[in-house]
């Protein structure tokens, strides 16, 4: 990732999701807010910025990695997972399961989430198939 | 996008936020993780309580009484009908390009209507 800061790097990643540029402005603005009121750093380098919206209608996810580190705001994180899920009649079952997922999986392989060499092993540990963006 | 409509959806997903966090499993699951959730609800509903103060009155009124009634005000318009009551949605206004620079509303459940970019 190319972002030094916080708010650019959550621009950054919303950027590579296939939503609008009003979508990416909403979206940042809701990520924002969640991060000021508390921030998402779940692991010491991971970064978890994350919130329901009803701007998206499946859940979406977009991964990066900074080689120089990006300072949020306390400590410095080179690993940043980002997601919105869907708000659905039915609750909130989807983002609580795929809550569940991410903390299981930093708790069995936080430390080579930091490391990993590459979006492959990345994506690999995080248990995610790298999904086709439409044209 | 009209400024009143993007509020309304701001708003719309500051509730949802509000709303999880007031969950007690989403909270556990949060604050197992190692994040702040102590304090983070009252902060969120400060935060509303200012925003709310941006939209203008008429549409906060409609907000609040969709919310009351629904649960959820403001729903996106999918593939021409009304995500909420699912009743089809006048084609002339979703034909228009223009269609979010005005807050619609659904003609049969009243739900405040956006179009997704």
């Amino acid at each position: 990732m190319e972002s030094g800061n916080r708010i650019d790097a959550i621009e950054e990643l919303l950027g590579i999701l296939p939503i609008g540029e009003k979508t990416v402005s909403l979206l940042s603005g809701a990520l924002e807010v969640r991060e000021q009121v508390g921030a998402t750093v779940v692991h010491r380098g991971i970064a978890l910025p994350h919130c329901r919206s009803i701007l998206v209608d499946k859940l979406a996810i977009a991964v990066g990695r900074s080689e120089k580190g990006i300072q949020w705001p306390d400590e410095k994180v080179n690993t940043i997972i980002l997601f919105i899920s869907p708000v659905k009649p039915n609750g909130p079952e989807e983002h609580s399961a795929f809550l569940s997922h991410i903390a299981s999986c930093i708790r069995k392989s936080g430390d080579e989430l930091v490391s990993a060499g590459s979006g492959d092993e990345l994506f690999e540990l995080l248990n995610f198939e790298p999904a086709k963006l439409e044209d | 996008m009209d400024k009143q409509l993007e509020k309304l959806i701001s708003l719309h997903d500051l509730d949802v936020m509000i709303a999880d966090l007031n969950r007690k499993e989403i909270r556990d699951k949060e604050a197992d993780m190692g994040l702040k959730t102590e304090g983070a609800l009252e902060e969120l509903k400060e935060l509303r309580e200012a925003y709310t103060k941006s939209i203008a009155r008429k549409w906060r009124g409609l907000y609040s009484q969709l919310t009351r009634h629904y649960g959820n005000a403001v729903v996106p318009a999918l593939m021409g009908r009304c995500t909420g009551c699912l009743t089809r949605l006048p084609t002339a206004v979703c034909s228009d390009p223009e269609r979010n620079s005005r807050v619609h509303t659904c003609p049969t459940c009243g739900r405040i209507i956006y179009w997704a970019d």
